[in-house]
């Protein structure tokens, strides 16, 4: 068992969550074990959330898309699922609904009435901790991914191949593990469904007339559903999920004995999460000091984690929405099936450079633009809610702690401190020496500026 | 043989590059740009404008059959009922190809003897998935090998040594968008430089700040020694592209469309005088499942009037002998349409390579429909290497063997460009280009590569030496052992009286390969 502290409290927390405030840490570590942080906050099961807007029901129709509402309902989609990522407390759960749209990507450009993205989302927060063999088997026959993998009025006598391939090699086995016959014969029994209003419904006749297909060396009159269980069956499939959570959650190179041990929980789990979860983020592995602070802050994680960080009352989620579109991450528009392949691939000079600018905004209350941005910083306040405010060296120090999973050098820290200071000196220091707020602006700025930062 | 920066170098790197900039970190408005040293400033003073190299990714795998179409081939239309183009409607190529009707700005080019198109591209073992064959055509390696750095960034780390140690004054490789492409990824860090606007990019590096502390050697400190080298070269280059961007101009009106204010942009680069070698743009929308005919038309309409504009405006500013133009794709799509009036993947494809340099017409026999592979789709007959290899030899000027270290084989090239040549013996350990000038008054200058004749061999023996043309030796030019390597040498031939001649390079295993001169 790793052990108890705050450094290994807050990478968890860094990892499960959209980042955390210094009261989130201070809750976490009330629960005083990581058995009860894991069992009672981060993994418990949550009920769904009500919708952002009636729209979510409508029946879709052309006009929607002529009249402008569908880009407004995404986008209300779209603040909808960052205030739950605001509010997610100690909780899982929304960073599950990430995982799953990163690994089921459906992007809007092609799935353009955001009423199935919504079904689709609700689906992955159903999931978030449930069985993962259902999981495929529901999204397999979901309206988004049928639209979006063109299962949609696919039939069987000349079977559309883009969720039977993806499928295999991007959900559930990974490249090398089927040949293309597996995938023509697969493409059959997918076939045979439409997206009809919000459902998607199956029609006999659509579907394939053979009496048997083979799939994986094995002859049967596969259903979608049937055919999943078989492809749960080869021994490809725990270690896949296992090795992209792993990835995702731990390091971004896997470790591939560790996925192993992953991948027989999870089969002696029949594929449910929550006990997979729980391995892993109980594990050893977990923990080591040379992969805390390695992973490179996904857009969302950044960009909700500092609004979190600087204790932001109102999220302007306008700013969220605009600037995850300049950081390569606008949710529900992954770039392709593949979803967004994370760590160094979010960082190119121009993201770089951007990242720097959205955290700036948070402090200025504007954009790179010129844009306002409505809910910045209360200064003040904020540094006051620190016990240690009023002592210079202690305050960056703690504030550091909380802000970054690297550890930083003392030279960095002084160079921190001396930034708050700005020529006064230590003994001298409180919040209430003049122009303190821009003084520790001016700290916070430079702080998230620096490249330690992006890591997490 | 991995090439990978040490710690060490990495220190090297920031305490260099810390001398070259004024660092921001510490002050709120201050500006972190770099001078250019004055070496380089100097160097660049006096250069002519090198080659670069223009390449247009088209991502989701580009349908080639409706894009250079079998005009004339019954099977086409059988396998193809609702999608194919209609008979009658293509822009004329030749040998019954024909262009996409939507086409007209590169079936105008292609009149004027400016478009190169190879036919059924492709390599052994082909992949239908999109991300492992991008990364195929990335990295330029066998189906069935996984590497990880871009053929590109493996042909900048030969053109710039000093790297990451040194920057040079100008970005190595400039792309447009956002996230860095695999291509300009090595083992020695990333060489591209990756922005959608000179001016927005110039603006946001300001505030950016990176320390010269070296990361600690953890995993997580690997990471951070990532972001520092991309702070750095921001750094770096925010200002050298906006001053390019300022200095350069458009001198042709382009399409709104994205792919067309990439290339705008590009040309203002060039013109604004920076020697980038390499640039990337990009356009996607390729993946054409379903209902593919309407999409795919405006896809190509796009790219015609984008890269027309683009060849008009270098035309316009007496840069287009400098510059070519690429385009590839993941692969190409099946013959048979799908049951949603699409197609799915398939193999191999149409090149399109455009400049005033390239020989223009049409290079390989049509595609074959009748012997398909097994999966129904058709046989490559080109290696998409042998282009590349084209394409770093006689475009950008690399010398064989170092185009033979970045694919780790020798592919042969393709009549691609005015200077190609028009084919070579395969399996030849030696080679031997054409002289230039030929005819010659006096002086002329000769290349010439010996590669390994087997695995291990480091050296061979050769005689190189003109004949006349009875066969009589006029004079030998160079013999004896010569260590693997290009060699290149410039030849006094005003003594010699006019006629024709041989150049011959022979080896001691046998193998000889002739070239004909005119002395004037």
């Amino acid at each position: 068992m790793p052990v108890w502290n705050q450094t290994n409290v807050n990478h968890l927390l860094a990892r499960t969550l959209f980042g955390f405030s210094a009261k989130d840490s201070q809750q976490a570590m009330g629960y005083g074990s990581f058995t009860e942080l894991i069992n009672k906050a981060i993994l418990v099961d949550t009920p769904l959330p009500a919708p952002p807007n009636p729209w979510v029901t409508t029946t879709p129709a052309q006009i929607q898309q002529d009249n402008g509402s569908a880009g407004n309902w995404y986008r209300e989609l779209t603040y909808w699922w960052y205030n739950r990522m605001l509010s997610e407390g100690l909780n899982m759960q929304e960073k599950m609904v990430l995982f799953f749209h990163n690994h089921f990507s459906n992007e809007r450009d092609k799935v353009n009435y955001p009423q199935y993205m919504y079904q689709q989302n609700q689906l992955f927060r159903k999931h978030a901790f449930g069985n993962f063999k259902q999981l495929v088997k529901d999204v397999t026959i979901d309206p988004s991914m049928l639209i979006y993998l063109d299962g949609n009025n696919s039939r069987g006598t000349n079977a559309n191949e883009n969720y039977a391939r993806e499928i295999m090699e991007l959900f559930t086995l990974g490249i090398g593990n089927y040949t293309e016959t597996d995938i023509k014969q697969a493409a059959k029994v997918f076939s045979g469904w439409q997206v009809k209003g919000l459902v998607s419904a199956f029609d006999s006749t659509r579907w394939y007339n053979e009496a048997t297909v083979t799939v994986f060396t094995k002859a049967a009159k596969f259903k979608y559903d049937t055919l999943i269980d078989w492809i749960f069956e080869q021994k490809a499939a725990a270690e896949f999920i296992c090795r992209k959570l792993y990835t995702e959650f731990v390091y971004y190179k896997p470790n591939e004995a560790f996925v192993l041990q992953m991948a027989d929980v999870f089969r002696k789990n029949n594929f449910e999460l929550k006990p997979l979860l729980s391995f892993m983020l109980s594990s050893d592995e977990f923990y080591k000091a040379s992969i805390q602070g390695s992973k490179i802050k996904n857009p969302t994680e950044l960009m909700v984690g500092t609004s979190k960080l600087l204790q932001i009352k109102m999220t302007d989620t306008v700013n969220l929405y605009e600037l995850s579109k300049t950081l390569q991450m606008q949710l529900f528009q992954p770039p392709d099936v593949a979803g967004w392949p994370g760590q160094r691939e979010w960082i190119s000079s121009t993201t770089y450079s951007h990242r720097g600018g959205f955290t700036d905004s948070l402090l200025t209350g504007r954009r790179f633009n010129g844009v306002a941005v409505t809910g910045k910083i209360e200064t003040l306040p904020f540094a006051r809610s620190f016990a240690t405010a009023e002592k210079a060296v202690e305050f960056v120090d703690e504030v550091v702690g909380l802000a970054l999973r690297f550890p930083l050098s003392d030279a960095r820290k002084k160079f921190l401190l001396d930034t708050l200071l700005d020529g006064t000196t230590v003994m001298n220091w409180t919040t209430y020496v003049s122009n303190a707020d821009t003084r520790i602006n001016k700290f916070l700025k430079t702080l998230m500026r620096l490249p330690e930062y992006q890591l997490c | 043989m991995k090439k990978t920066v040490t710690r060490k170098q990495f220190l090297q790197q920031m305490a260099w590059l810390s001398g070259g900039v004024s660092w921001g970190l510490g002050s709120m408005t201050g500006k972190a740009y770099a001078q250019m040293p004055a070496a380089f400033a100097a160097a660049a003073a006096g250069a002519t404008r090198g080659k670069a190299l223009v390449i247009i990714q088209l991502n989701g795998g580009n349908d080639g059959l409706n894009t250079i179409i079998p005009s004339e081939d019954d099977i086409y239309y059988s396998k193809r009922p609702d999608i194919a183009i209609k008979k009658g409607t293509g822009l004329a190529i030749s040998n019954g190809m024909t262009f996409h009707p939507a086409m007209t700005g590169i079936k105008k080019l292609y009149d004027e003897g400016q478009v190169s198109v190879i036919q059924n591209i492709g390599y052994n073992n082909p992949d239908r998935s999109h991300f492992r064959a991008t990364d195929i055509w990335h990295t330029g390696s066998d189906a069935k090998v996984v590497w990880d750095e871009g053929w590109a960034g493996r042909y900048l780390a030969t053109k710039y040594p000093g790297f990451p140690m040194k920057l040079p004054k100008d970005p190595m490789a400039i792309q447009l968008g956002s996230v860095e492409s695999m291509l300009f990824q090595s083992d020695m860090g990333r060489f591209g430089t990756v922005f959608e606007d000179p001016n927005l990019f110039y603006q946001l590096v300001n505030g950016t700040s990176a320390d010269t502390d070296l990361p600690p050697a953890t995993l997580a400190g690997d990471e951070l020694g990532f972001l520092k080298q991309i702070a750095t070269s921001s750094i770096q280059y925010a200002s050298v592209i906006q001053t390019g961007a300022n200095k350069g101009k458009n001198a042709f009106t382009y399409p709104t469309t994205n792919l067309a204010k990439q290339l705008a942009i590009i040309a203002k680069l060039i013109s604004g005088g920076l020697e980038t070698p390499i640039f990337l743009a990009n356009i996607g929308g390729f993946d054409t499942h379903a209902n593919q005919l309407n999409q795919h038309l405006n896809l190509w309409k796009n790219i015609s009037d984008a890269v027309s504009a683009f060849q008009n405006d270098l035309k316009n500013q007496g840069l287009d002998e400098f510059v070519s133009v690429m385009t590839y794709s993941e692969f190409g799509r099946r013959v048979n349409q799908n049951g949603t009036l699409g197609t799915d993947h398939g193999t191999a494809a149409p090149m399109l390579v455009v400049g005033k340099t390239v020989k223009g017409g049409l290079l390989g026999p049509n595609p074959n429909l009748k012997n398909l592979d097994s999966n129904g789709d058709i046989k490559f007959v080109y290696d998409y290497r042998q282009v590349y290899s084209t394409v770093l030899r006689d475009h950008l000027g690399l010398d064989a063997v170092n185009t033979q270290q970045i694919f780790k084989q020798s592919f042969e090239r393709l009549p691609i460009f005015n200077n190609s040549v028009e084919e070579l013996p395969e399996n030849s350990s030696i080679e031997l280009v054409n002289p230039v000038p030929n005819p010659v008054e006096d002086f002329t200058l000769l290349q010439y590569s010996v590669f390994p004749p087997s695995v291990g061999v480091t050296k061979q023996t050769i005689k190189l030496a003109v004949y006349d043309l009875s066969g009589q030796e006029v004079h030998v030019i160079d013999a004896g052992e010569k260590a693997i390597g290009s060699y290149q040498l410039t030849l006094d031939l005003s003594r010699l009286s006019a006629g024709f001649y041989i150049i011959s390079l022979s080896s001691a295993t046998g193998q000889r390969i002739n070239k004909r001169m005119i002395k004037q």
